[in-house]
């Protein structure tokens, strides 16, 4: 009886709450927060139609090594100081340099890393929406 | 508190039970409350008329652009309304989404016409409290102190006449609509899905860029890129394979060289899938387009005839195919772009 009610509550939740707080990021944006946070800037947005209107896959997927995985490459400043990575072209030279922080560290505080719109991510978004629900 | 007893369905404390109820009664007050209201301008052109009216697609006389609206300022507010309601040339009723109100078609004509500069439309309202709250929130800062000098004075007999005629025209349906009480959205289609206002979205509102940080404003807004591009029903929104083909992109094939071509491989391997589904042609040639062989080989696919074992379930977990469909590449849902080859007819009747 009681698990009827939370289930009515859940319900309730995910059909009025989720489309206030519905994400319209474009698909394929990777959000990056695997030190930006506790570093205390924001996280970094790398938008993927972006640079694929540029750039193959290939660049940064073969030539540059970012392995295809979202946080999977432990990207840091000292590296792309180096010219590894994001480094690579945001040297002044192709892109903007590292000067310009704020461009790239320009997502939401505290939001988790992950591929945006991706299968997955709705997938782990519906069982966070639960968690959330758990925990009040 | 844990409610971790949600799933395990284990009896709750009592306070537990208590707060659950508490919420519920706090949601659905709330929403109650909400749904009652009428929104303003803004929020209707939010949800809805932004699709066009942003960037002028169709023809749409584009938020905030003057000469767009000058013209059709001069045909009356009444016939802008007629057209907003009901459809006009490119412009579908109600901009195509039924489930807005009436009033809050008014209110989102008003907020454009302000916005382009047509301040005799920022609406003084009945009395001076709600109007300093109604217009505080809907209107820019600008307006908020011209509309304030002219409701103060006295306001020239044009707008009198205007609104008058808006507003005793409206009154009797109003409140026969109001009384109707039930939820707008019970003819919506697609609740679930996005509407096209919420498709493409610039940076500062997709809902992940934090729109208090500056250089979120130097972003390129995806609308504004994907215009001329081949467009699709998922993903982006953007048939990348075909904006390819059709020379609409140049992207580089080395990170410094725009001339650089890739090395193409024309070579389709046909997968036979299991029940009544299409088989596989994966094709080579768009993939080399973009990539590199050692981006899947061996890695994610040993490069030999039935070494490797794909399931949709793999495939939706972020593996194999899923390493970039349904992340970068266009999504699972589209079946057909991969299950293409139709099984043999003969084949079928025996099974």
């Amino acid at each position: 009886m009681l698990n009827r009610h939370i289930n009515i509550l859940i319900i309730f939740c995910v059909l009025f709450f989720s489309p206030s707080v519905t994400v319209n990021a474009e698909y394929g944006d990777v959000l990056i927060n695997n030190y930006s946070d506790a570093a205390g800037m924001r996280p970094v947005v790398f938008p993927h139609w972006f640079h694929r209107i540029r750039f193959r896959c290939k660049v940064c997927h073969a030539d540059l090594g970012f392995k295809m995985e979202a946080g999977g490459n432990q990207i840091n400043m000292l590296k792309i100081i180096d010219g590894e990575y994001c480094g690579a072209c945001h040297n002044g030279e192709v892109a903007w340099s590292v000067e310009s922080c704020d461009v790239c560290h320009s997502g939401k505080s505290g939001e988790p890393t992950q591929v945006h719109q991706s299968t997955s991510s709705k997938l782990t978004a519906t069982t966070r929406k639960k968690d959330a629900g758990n925990q009040e | 508190m844990k409610v971790t007893s949600l799933f395990s369905g284990k009896p709750m404390h009592y306070s537990a039970r208590s707060t659950l109820a508490a919420i519920i009664l706090a949601i659905s007050s709330f929403f109650v409350c909400s749904a009652a209201d009428i929104r303003s301008g803004k929020q209707v052109y939010d949800s809805t008329c932004l699709a066009c009216h942003a960037a002028g697609i169709l023809q749409a006389p584009k938020l905030g652009t003057r000469q767009d609206w000058v013209e059709r300022e001069k045909q009356g507010f009444e016939v802008l309304l007629s057209h907003a309601l009901k459809g006009y040339k490119n412009m579908p009723a109600k901009g195509g989404n039924p489930a807005i109100k009436d009033e809050e078609i008014e209110n989102a004509i008003i907020y454009m016409l302000v916005s382009a500069g047509f301040d005799q439309y920022a609406k003084p309202s009945v009395t001076s409290d709600a109007e300093k709250t109604t217009t505080s929130k809907t209107v820019p800062d600008k307006q908020v102190t011209t509309a304030k000098t002219t409701t103060s004075k006295t306001v020239p007999d044009k707008q009198v006449t205007t609104a008058k005629t808006t507003t005793s025209k409206k009154v009797p349906v109003k409140p026969a609509k109001a009384a109707k009480k039930t939820s707008s959205n019970v003819n919506q289609f697609n609740r679930l899905m996005q509407p096209p206002a919420k498709w493409n979205l610039a940076p500062t509102s997709d809902g992940i860029h934090d729109p208090e940080n500056a250089g979120t404003h130097l972003l390129q807004e995806p609308r504004q890129a994907f215009e001329a591009l081949t467009r699709s029903k998922s993903g982006n929104r953007v048939d990348w394979v075909k904006a390819l083909e059709n020379s609409e992109i140049f992207p580089r094939y080395e990170r410094l060289s725009d001339t650089a071509k890739p090395v193409v491989m024309d070579l389709n391997i046909v997968r036979e899938v299991k029940g009544s589904m299409p088989d596989v042609v994966y094709p080579h040639k768009q993939h080399t387009e973009w990539l590199d062989c050692s981006n899947c080989h061996p890695a994610i696919f040993i490069p030999q005839k039935g070494a490797n074992q794909i399931s949709m379930a793999a495939i939706l977990l972020g593996q194999k195919c899923g390493v970039c469909h349904g992340k970068v590449a266009f999504p699972i849902s589209e079946c057909r772009k991969c299950h293409s080859k139709q099984k043999d007819a003969t084949a079928e009747v025996k099974n």
